[in-house]
Formats: structure tokens, C-alpha cells, sequence
């Protein structure tokens, strides 16, 4: 079986299905093809799918190379053409591609007004493709594991998919780095911190303390619940410790 | 003087229908274009037609409206009646002269059914809208101009977007053909039809014009039809 990785398009959901098939029988086809969708969802992956060793541009630089004449364009056949909707002059710039199979992006907000593409595939938000969104979440957590010898499983993690796989794989890895850490590299992690602090601002003892108190009585208090039990547990007085809760959370 | 029948062939031979009927709406008399609307068109509306546009009084009067039945389309009409027993109509048809000589160009051989595959897939939500397909498979790979059929059949398919059924014919019409640069060829129709009542589209008219395609939109549903070049 072929081992799924981020060098290929995923298509496990039935829409990203249907748009890998229409790019696989659209590529070998003379005509332009446009494929859309929210931040994250995969365009780029996909162009790959409909043509591996084609040039590619940012629609903005290669719209300024033209215009500069500092572009060879006689000389491809085709070419990709990333973010289409940041063309300022589009029909001048279609002009001068017209003889080249143009593969391009776009966001949900482009409107091909001049029927420039023939072709238009739509990659749904990874909220809508419950089956790519857990073999995504399942490569970048075997990835990050790797990464950071950890043994976590996507169950453990808090993902964030609004921003379809770039915020999911950020939220994956941090959450598995912040996991992994061990007690000498968190106070490698503090003391760097501190000595920019001290550095930067005159900041008092008590101010400093916040980093380390704020999520001590964070995590107490979620594995605690009562102010009694959190007393009990952490060997402190329960007054004070009421004090610090209301300082910390209660006031802001 | 000339007799009646000279001037009655002058409405017999015209290229505009004529229609003449008797106030309980049946059919009197029409003329050869007529006959051929009536495939079209129940004489019924014909009527309903002149009734609403008829004179205030006994009299003609040209009304500039279009229309469009069947292939035909209409950009103009005269209803007349000159006593309480009979109503006439005469349609003026709009002729396009442009259309009378194909040339096709950037043409490329390609299977159109992957073609219509494409443009199905990316123009319909298989969630909204169940999709009926009956292809005749032994048309073979033609040539076509490849973006232009693409833009064609996608301006088609978006006009039945909402309808909950789309129903797709494709098949190749015996005895008919079309000659293009001198050579005969067979003549391939794509039938569509939904279950939602269509709105003319004048983009799609002008990108089958275009494409050399030949659109046909009755009630609902577009025929299209094109050459075969092998």
C-alpha cells in the first residue's frame, strides 16, 4: 500500500475524491485550469497532481516580470501560477499567457469574469472532509512524534483547523513539543526568558513569579477542582492561595 | 386586378408563421411556418398571444417583443382582427446570418465524454442534484476545440445547478449531417433536461456560437448539437 505522505494530495474524503479525478483527466487536456478554496485546504498539492516539472510563479512576481520583460514566456508550455486572484490587470495578463496551459489558485473570492479557465476545481475546508482532516492529523502526529520522540496519538491533541492543514499541522507539532519537554529543558526555556526580561524592562520579583504561578494554579485547578483540595495538595495556606487565584484570574 | 389567391400566396410562402383563428380560439387557417411552430408551441398560447396583444380596436398593430420557440426565435409580431369573429397573427422571425457558415478551428481529437465528466463534476453538487446519464458509447474520440466545448457544456450545466434531477443524453442523430470546409459530417446531440424551469441564457447562446454548436432550448431542457469531425 502506498505509504501517504505530505508530498502527495490526500483524497480519502468523497469531495477531494471527485477533485483529484477531474485534475487527473483534466491534465492532459490544452486548457486552463483553476483550482480553488480556503487557506490550507491543498491547492498546491494538487497542481502537483496535474503537472510535476512545470514553472512556478506567485501571480504578483511573475505579472511584474512580465511587465519588466524580464520573463522568457515563448518558452513554456505550461505553467503554474499560484494566488491568481492578486493579478491587478487580468486581461492584459491573460493576453500575454494565451498560448500557455495556465494551472493556477485562488481563494473562494476569485471570479473568473473572462472565462479564462475552462476547468474549475473546488477544494473544500478540511471541516467538510472528516476523512483527509484524520489521515492529515494522523501523518503530522507520526511526523512530530518522530521529530520530538514522543509516543503521542491524535486523541491527545488539541487540533485547530481554521486555517484547514496549516493550522492543523502548527497545532499538532506545538502541542507535541510543549508535550515532550522535560523538566531541565522548561527551565532552560525560563531562564532564557528571564534574562531577556531582566535585560529589557527593571521587573520585580513579583512580576516574573506570574509565569511560573499562573499555570501551576491553572493545571491545580483543573485536576483539583475545590480551592480546598488545591490547599490540601500543594501544601499551602488557603488564603493565600485564594489571594493568588483572585489576583490571577479573577481581576482579568 | 389580381384575384385573392395571388395575395393568400404571399402568406402561404413567407418565412414568418401566420395563424388565423375564430374567437372560440380554433384554428382557421396558417401557413407552412405555422405547421412547423405548432411542434414547438400549442396554438392555444399562440392565442392566448394575439388576445393579449391584440388592439384596443378593430384594427393591426406590431408589437416589437422576443420570443423563442424551439429553434426559432421572434423579434417582433402583428395581430389584427377587423370584426368580433376572427383574430390574426403573424410572427416576424429573427434570422442569423452569421450561423450559415461553419468554420471550425484549434480543434483537437478528445474523448467528450471525459469532457462532460469534467464539467459535470465541477459544476454539480452530487448532494443537491442526482445526475441521469445515457451515453452512446461507440461515438468515437472527435475533434472539437477543447476550451471553447469545456466553456460551452459549462454554461449549460450551470443553468440546471439547482434542479434536484439533471438527466444528460448523449447520441449520435441518424441522417443528419453537417458540412463544414466542403466535407460532410455526422451530427452528435447532448441532450439535457432538469426538473426546474430554465431561464434563456444569452451567455450560453453566445459561447455555442462561438464553439459552432447549435443550441436548441425548449421548455426544460437544451439540446445541443455539433459535428462529428473524425
Amino acid at each position: 500500500m502506498l505509504k501517504l505522505c505530505m508530498e502527495n494530495f490526500i483524497a480519502l474524503s468523497a469531495s477531494s475524491k471527485k477533485a483529484l479525478h477531474v485534475a487527473k483527466i483534466s491534465a492532459p487536456l490544452p486548457v486552463n485550469i483553476l483550482i480553488y478554496g480556503e487557506v490550507g485546504v491543498g491547492k498546491k498539492l494538487l497542481t502537483k497532481e496535474i503537472s510535476q516539472n512545470t514553472i512556478q510563479y506567485e501571480a504578483i512576481e511573475l505579472e511584474q516580470l512580465i511587465q519588466q520583460k524580464n520573463v522568457d514566456l515563448e518558452s513554456y508550455k505550461s505553467v503554474i501560477i499560484f494566488n491568481i486572484e492578486n493579478i491587478l490587470n487580468n486581461k492584459q495578463f491573460f493576453e500575454k499567457l494565451k498560448n500557455i496551459k495556465i494551472i493556477a489558485t485562488s481563494n473562494l473570492d476569485y471570479k473568473d469574469l473572462q472565462n479564462n479557465f475552462p476547468v474549475k476545481i473546488r477544494l473544500d475546508s478540511l471541516s467538510q472532509r472528516e476523512e483527509d482532516l484524520n489521515e492529515l492529523s494522523k501523518i503530522y502526529t507520526e511526523e512530530a512524534n518522530k521529530i520530538y520522540l514522543s509516543d503521542k496519538t491524535v486523541k491527545d491533541i488539541k487540533i485547530d483547523i481554521s486555517q484547514n492543514g496549516l493550522s492543523l499541522k502548527k497545532s499538532i507539532f506545538k502541542s507535541i513539543l510543549l508535550n515532550s519537554i522535560s523538566k531541565d529543558e522548561m527551565m532552560d526555556i525560563m531562564y532564557n526568558y528571564f534574562t531577556k526580561e531582566l535585560h529589557i524592562e527593571n521587573k520585580s520579583y513579583k512580576d516574573l513569579l506570574e509565569v511560573f504561578e499562573r499555570p501551576l494554579l491553572k493545571a491545580s485547578k483543573n485536576i483539583y477542582k475545590s480551592q480546598v483540595q488545591m490547599a490540601k495538595h500543594l501544601n499551602i495556606n488557603r488564603i493565600t492561595l485564594r489571594k493568588k487565584l483572585s489576583s490571577y484570574f479573577e481581576d482579568k | 386586378m389580381y384575384n385573392d389567391d395571388f395575395y393568400k400566396s404571399f402568406i402561404t410562402e413567407s418565412i414568418n408563421p401566420f395563424i388565423l383563428f375564430n374567437n372560440d380560439s380554433k384554428l382557421i387557417d396558417f401557413n407552412y411556418e405555422a405547421e412547423i411552430l405548432f411542434n414547438y408551441v400549442k396554438p392555444s398560447v399562440l392565442f392566448d398571444l394575439a388576445m393579449s396583444n391584440s388592439p384596443h380596436n378593430f384594427g393591426f398593430e406590431r408589437k416589437y417583443i422576443n420570443l423563442q420557440y424551439g429553434k426559432s426565435k421572434f423579434y417582433a409580431i402583428v395581430v389584427g382582427y377587423v370584426d368580433d369573429e376572427y383574430i390574426g397573427i403573424e410572427l416576424y422571425k429573427q434570422v442569423n446570418i452569421e450561423k450559415e457558415v461553419a468554420k471550425i478551428h484549434d480543434i483537437e481529437l478528445v474523448n467528450i465524454f471525459s469532457l462532460i465528466e469534467i464539467s459535470k463534476s465541477t459544476n454539480f453538487d452530487l448532494s443537491i442534484t442526482k445526475i441521469e446519464e445515457i451515453y452512446d458509447t461507440s461515438i468515437p474520440e472527435i475533434k472539437v476545440n477543447i476550451n471553447d466545448f469545456l466553456l460551452t457544456l459549462n454554461e449549460c450545466f450551470l443553468l440546471f445547478k439547482e434542479s434536484e434531477l439533471f438527466k444528460i443524453k448523449v447520441n449520435l442523430k441518424v441522417g443528419k449531417y453537417e458540412i463544414i470546409d466542403g466535407k460532410k459530417h455526422n451530427i452528435i446531440a447532448i441532450e439535457c433536461s432538469g426538473n426546474i424551469k430554465l431561464d434563456l441564457s444569452t451567455k450560453l447562446e453566445k459561447q455555442a456560437l462561438k464553439s459552432h454548436i447549435n443550441i436548441f432550448e425548449l421548455d426544460n431542457h437544451i439540446k445541443m448539437e455539433f459535428p462529428m469531425i473524425l
